[in-house]
């Protein structure tokens, strides 16, 4: 971890969540979430379901609002401007569905206007993401009538058509059958090149162990570790990520402080 | 990880993008419109009540109507009725010449002669009618104006007792006429000293009027179901229909102001509701004048209809004023929806409140004043009425514009509030109206 705020895709402190919920009540989804993710790197967050992964994905992208902390993406504050965080993000969930009735041309299109690309730039941005995920053969069909693979390669060409400094996935390969799965782990792969930051949150271990630079754990609301797989087997003593993980949870609901 | 140098980044400075905001809110909004405009007119049900309906079903029901109300009034007339006739044997006859005598596209009339002594009791008349024996009963004691009037008895949940009716009525006159004739020709006089009074009965108003007024009775509360309707179904496509295609979070990654991507969706369902309105006001228009003029054969006393552009053109800025107000207010509520069908169900009941007020306007001595200007909804159709018929005037009409702008601004803050709510856009239930109120008093 760096203290060089320059070098940071990805930075958060003490980033918190609170909802309000009819039947539970106030509830802490995120409570005091530190993250630093730097430019190249890919950063995975693993933890159980309702974890707070998604929550604190979803605060970085803008689309929640941080009940308190700080968040910065490629160095903009997401609660001050979180009009240049989009413009700096690409973002990919489960969750985020592709429009239905809009072919996967016109989606990229609307996409990519709003992000700025006009007339020529704009087409020849359609068209090498047409050729980088092989979309020629269903991209001007309505994504209503895509398969699940062929509508996540519409998504993700969706989320980078603006060439953006940092990639937020939400459990990116959840749903996908082998195929698609392997593209989305080789995707994610190829990004570390290209010197985009990639953030993505998993609870498949041996994706996050192929993938990933650092892990940070989350349970319950907070970050239990982060790190490389060596720095966590260094603070926990255990070998494989799985034993690692239980060893640190063990730890939190023995209410030993994280690591 | 945890424990990291938080302190160096609460100290970093706060950086801002230097870029240059191309997108404004409105620039924002206008694209979300346009984008959203062209996936709703991919949607059936807006398309079928947004352009099929007007452009096809108003001509082809008025078509099928006024066919209809021919074909039934055609066969009522080619009836061929029987009717008996009570009178001494001099008038059953003279009756009898009279009531059959041959009128080109009519049925036969057959008269049969009943006996002077039958009862103008109704039991006994309706068994005589029930017993098909006759279809109605002419009770003529003297063919002479001087006796006692004549008595016709039918029975009026009959069809064709009922065409007997007016079959008898109308060959009635034409004998009354006669007869005056000859009595004015034995005294040599002139027929119309035979009435004391005289009244001949003239309108001062051109038919034209009578088609307006006609119109203002439709159009004014068409245009309100029509703008509700208009903006039903994308009010519900854009907001629950969003959530249950699982597209909202991919709406809220926009890199666009999040109040133009709300006015956006705003924008979209209002410019159906008024294709919509506008559609069905033209449709209803020439529809009405083509209907009138069938069933009145044209005569020179038929309501003459035409299509009433002026007043269209002048309820235009009110009418997209009040446009907004609805689809504001449909998609806010709609906006507490999980689901496409949950969103059908909450805009049920608001509708409603739209087009209640808007019957009431077609209540008798309902017209635009100084205090009925101020009602949303209401002063709308009562302006509309008003500038159909030419009695709307400045004062009331400026008031009228004032409530709408205020509404619709009230109706745009109230959805664009719910629509702001992480709550409201994420929300996998659909939001109680009791919550309601603590969303928008909520930051």
């Amino acid at each position: 971890m760096t203290d060089s705020t320059s070098a940071s895709a990805i930075r958060a402190e003490g980033l918190a969540k609170t909802f309000h919920d009819p039947q539970r009540g106030v509830v802490e989804a995120v409570k005091g979430v530190d993250l630093d993710c730097r430019k190249g790197e890919i950063f995975g967050l693993l933890g159980p379901n309702g974890a707070g992964k998604t929550t604190t994905l979803r605060m970085l992208s803008t689309i929640l609002a941080p009940t308190s902390g700080r968040a910065l993406i490629d160095g903009i504050d997401v609660a001050e401007d979180p009009l240049e965080v989009r413009r700096r993000l690409g973002f990919l969930s489960g969750s985020t569905g592709l429009y239905p009735r809009l072919t996967g041309r016109e989606t990229l299109r609307y996409f990519g206007r709003l992000h700025g690309l006009e007339g020529d730039d704009l087409e020849a941005a359609i068209a090498r993401a047409f050729d980088a995920f092989d979309l020629h053969a269903f991209g001007d069909g309505r994504c209503e009538a895509l398969s699940t693979g062929q509508k996540q390669r519409v998504s993700i060409a969706r989320a980078v058509l603006h060439d953006p400094p940092v990639l937020i996935l939400d459990e990116p390969t959840t749903g996908l059958d082998i195929m698609a799965s392997s593209d989305m782990i080789q995707f994610i792969d190829s990004r570390r090149e290209a010197g985009t930051c990639v953030l993505f949150s998993t609870h498949i271990l041996s994706e996050a162990e192929r993938l990933c630079d650092r892990i940070g754990i989350v349970y319950d609301g907070r970050m239990l570790a982060g790190g490389s797989l060596d720095e966590l087997r260094a603070i926990t003593g255990k070998e494989w990520l799985e034993e690692i993980f239980r060893e640190l949870v063990q730890r939190a609901d023995a209410g030993e402080g994280a690591a | 990880m945890a424990g990291g140098p938080g302190s160096a980044l609460s100290q970093a400075p706060r950086q801002t993008s230097a870029a240059p905001r191309t997108s404004g809110v409105l620039r924002a909004a206008l694209a979300v419109a346009r984008k959203e405009l062209g996936e709703s007119f991919r949607d059936r049900q807006t398309l079928l009540y947004t352009f099929v309906l007007p452009l096809c079903m108003y001509p082809a029901m008025f078509w099928v109507m006024v066919q209809g109300v021919l074909v039934v009034q055609g066969q009522k007339q080619a009836r061929d009725v029987t009717i008996g006739v009570v009178a001494a044997a001099e008038t059953a006859e003279a009756a009898r010449d009279q009531l059959t005598l041959d009128e080109e596209g009519r049925g036969r009339i057959e008269v049969i002669a009943l006996p002077p002594e039958t009862s103008q009791e109704s039991e006994v008349i309706a068994e005589l009618i029930e017993a098909e024996e006759a279809d109605a009963l002419l009770f003529l004691p003297e063919a002479r104006s001087d006796a006692d009037p004549a008595a016709l008895f039918f029975d009026s949940t009959s069809s064709q007792s009922e065409t007997a009716r007016g079959r008898v009525v109308s060959a009635l006159e034409a004998w009354a006429l006669e007869l005056r004739q000859e009595a004015a020709d034995a005294r040599d006089i002139d027929p119309a000293a035979l009435e004391p009074i005289l009244v001949q009965t003239r309108k001062i108003n051109p038919s034209k009027d009578e088609g307006a007024l006609v119109l203002s009775l439709l159009l004014p509360m068409l245009l309100v179901v029509m703008c509700v309707l208009g903006a039903f179904f994308p009010a519900v496509d854009l907001t629950a229909g969003e959530k249950e295609r699982q597209t909202a979070e991919t709406t809220l990654l926009l890199p666009i102001p999040r109040l133009g991507l709300h006015l956006g969706k705003i924008f979209a369902v209002c410019a159906t509701s008024m294709i919509a309105a506008t559609l069905n006001l033209l449709a209803l228009g020439l529809s009405a004048g083509h209907l009138l003029g069938q069933l009145a054969g044209l005569g020179d006393g038929a309501p003459k209809v035409e299509l009433p552009l002026g007043a269209l053109l002048a309820i235009a800025p009110l009418a997209a004023l009040f446009a907004f107000f609805v689809s504001a207010a449909l998609t806010g509520v709609a906006s507490l929806a999980a689901s496409f069908k949950e969103g059908q169900a909450l805009l049920g009941p608001v509708q409603m409140l739209f087009m209640l007020p808007a019957m009431a306007t077609n209540l008798p001595g309902m017209e635009l004043t100084a205090s009925t200007a101020w009602i949303p909804v209401v002063n709308v159709s009562l302006a509309f009425r008003g500038l159909l018929v030419g009695s709307a005037s400045a004062g009331p009409l400026l008031i009228c514009a004032l409530s709408l702008t205020a509404a619709a601004l009230l109706a745009i803050w109230f959805s664009v509030r719910l629509l702001s709510s992480e709550e409201v856009s994420l929300s996998s239930e659909t939001i109680p109206m009791a919550r309601l109120l603590r969303i928008l008093r909520s930051r």
